[in-house]
């Protein structure tokens, strides 16, 4: 096996008196689209807010290719190729689709040493990556305020792709979803794997995950206390690691 | 949820909401000529212009900072201590290059200090400057010593109540103010960034913009157009009376909020600031010359914001006022 494209090493998350995440390790390689479950706060949106730069950890470390990496900000997870759609997806309703895929990371020229937009370029881009993922969105000077759920999805996504990202991390991207647009976002998702691009993707249906994702990880109470390859495993197993009834969560919430 | 396009706003592109300012003031002018034979003179319509330059380059900054989500009630006697600074330099004999400076410089070093209270302080805007606005109203005290800076040397006078090719000074600096903020606003990665952080903080900094850069930025933008505006204050008047700006920070936010710019952040009008500072200068000027006593003056702009916030809080309940909304 290839060194993987990230590696979270004793991650840690402390808001207050109240640890959302302790012991965190995980691998995360390209090519390969890894699925993140657990219950309702068990740690999972804390853990890729610490991957895209969006917290500090309060410990362990994050190593990107062999090499060590602490991120101050989204900007900085963004520079080293990670794309993150939020689970509250961070788009700007008030700007344009246009605007918010390049949000950020605008395209600019400089006239007297005043950054000014390329904003045909934008749209251009735009333009295709929207026709690229199929996404029925004519007119990208639209407001993202005025789009169905879906629709914001797809912008959200587009934004991921037009960074090129070497880690494209996708929290609940088909919670709000109907079933054709499900479909396309996890097409999409092995798509971007085949690139050779990393996935993680979060969710709370267990039958999207089968058919996606190549490895399963399962946290639980801020710790990872699973992780399988998605053909190793099967459905009831999942739900027993989630709930904590499988023998082996239950073995090591009595060591902790 | 206000849906506006913000691509490809032109630099003077009116709405809805423009045009009905421009009918406003057209409809006041109307009013006041019927009502009062001193009205409707060119020396009259000289005085509203000439009281509105303060107003039009303070507004352009309270307009970033509104669109931001921010504020700033302390900004009138920050122009005040900018005008001391100015007379000072001017009573000691200084060089009217000095004093052109001196405003602007002094207005830039006071929205750093805003900024550090508010953006790094993470003090919320209003409490901030309302703190700010209690420090600054007693130092402008203490400088002056209880008395006016009066009968100031006209050597700036001189230098900004010209014409260039027959354009009044101030009218030049005010549309090269004007064009500066809108290309910000509107043509670059700023402008997006202001934008976004007036929609959501949250959400502009998970998308990876220096939100404290942006702040910062802006308050200072907005103390250096104050210090502007305090060069031509003290041009005019040559004097500074102890009251200085005390009601600037209330008709800016009433003028900003008249234009359309939306007091909780996101959505702003550039155009319609220059109107509604117009509109407020034509109301106030009209009301005194048709026997209003000028004590009245802040009620009428109390009332007008009250107004226009009462009237799209309403607006926003009503189907059809979403409709009209989604399409400016
Ligand atoms: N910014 C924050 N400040 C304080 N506590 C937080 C913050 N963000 C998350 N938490 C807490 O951390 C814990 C983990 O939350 P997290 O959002 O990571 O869960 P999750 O696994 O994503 O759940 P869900 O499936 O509901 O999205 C929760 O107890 C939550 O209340
Ligand atoms: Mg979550």
């Amino acid at each position: 096996m290839t060194e993987p494209f990230l590696v979270a090493r004793n991650i840690a998350k402390r808001f207050g008196a109240l640890t959302a995440l302790a012991n965190v390790d995980l691998e995360i390689r390209s090519g390969e689209v890894l699925a993140l479950l657990g219950d309702n706060g068990a740690g999972k949106s804390t853990f890729i807010k610490i991957l895209a730069g969006a917290h500090p950890p309060s410990g362990g470390e994050l190593v990107i290719e062999g090499n060590p990496v602490a991120f101050h900000s989204p900007k900085d997870a963004a520079a080293s190729g990670i794309a993150t759609i939020f689970q509250e997806l961070a788009l700007s309703e008030n700007l344009s689709i246009a605007e918010n895929v390049f949000l950020g990371r605008e395209l600019k020229r400089s006239i007297l040493g005043i950054p000014f937009l390329k904003r045909k370029e934008m749209r251009q881009r735009v333009d295709g990556l929207l026709k690229e993922l199929d996404a029925h969105i004519s007119d990208p000077e639209a407001p993202v305020g005025s789009l169905s759920g879906g629709q914001r999805q797809a912008v959200a996504i587009c934004r991921a792709l037009n960074l090129n990202a070497r880690l494209v991390i996708m929290d609940e991207p088909t919670a709000a979803l109907a079933v054709a647009e499900t479909r396309k976002v996890l097409a999409l998702t092995r798509r971007l794997a085949a690139r050779g691009c990393a996935v993680v993707l979060i969710s709370h249906n267990i039958s999207e995950v089968f058919e996606v994702a190549d490895r399963i990880v399962v946290f639980r109470r801020g710790r990872k206390v699973a992780e399988r390859l998605a053909a190793d495993t099967d459905h009831e197993e999942v739900v027993s690691l989630i709930t904590g009834a499988h023998p082996d969560v239950r073995a090591l919430e009595k060591t902790n | 949820m206000n849906v506006v396009r913000q691509f490809g706003n032109g630099v003077f592109s009116m709405s809805g909401r423009e045009w009905s300012l421009l009918v406003a003031c057209l409809l006041a002018i109307v009013i006041f000529s019927v009502a009062s034979p001193h009205y409707a003179t060119s020396g009259n319509a000289a005085t509203v212009l000439r009281n509105s330059v303060e107003l039009l380059l303070i507004g352009l900054g309270m307009t970033l900072l509104l669109a931001m989500g921010g504020i700033d009630v302390s900004i009138g006697i920050v122009m005040g201590l900018a005008a001391i600074a100015i007379g000072r330099v001017l009573g000691a004999g200084g060089n009217p290059l000095l004093a052109l400076i001196a405003g602007p410089l002094v207005g830039a070093v006071l929205g750093c200090v805003t900024a550090a209270v508010v953006v790094l302080g993470r003090v919320p805007a209003i409490v901030g400057t309302l703190g700010l606005l209690g420090v600054y109203r007693t130092a402008v005290f203490v400088l002056l010593g209880g008395q006016w800076l009066s009968g100031l040397p006209s050597s700036l006078t001189d230098l900004l109540a010209t014409s260039v090719l027959g354009v009044p000074v101030p009218a030049l600096v005010i549309a090269a103010a004007y064009l500066a903020v809108w290309l910000a606003l509107r043509r670059t990665p700023y402008g997006l960034h202001l934008l976004a952080i007036g929609n959501s903080e949250e959400k502009a900094r998970l998308s990876g913009i220096p939100v404290i850069k942006i702040r910062f930025m802006t308050f200072a933008i907005s103390g250096v157009l104050t210090g502007i505006a305090a060069t031509f204050y003290v041009a005019t008047y040559r004097n500074v009376e102890m009251t200085i700006g005390s009601t600037l920070a209330l008709d800016a936010i009433a003028a900003v909020i008249l234009g359309g710019t939306s007091i909780l952040g996101g959505r702003c009008s550039l155009i319609g600031t220059v109107l509604g500072v117009l509109l407020l200068r034509i109301l106030q000027n009209g009301l005194l010359l048709i026997g209003v006593p000028s004590l009245w003056q802040p009620v009428v702009t109390g009332v007008l914001i009250i107004g226009v916030l009462g009237f799209e809080a309403v607006c926003n309940r009503l189907p059809l006022g979403r409709f009209q909304r989604a399409r400016a």
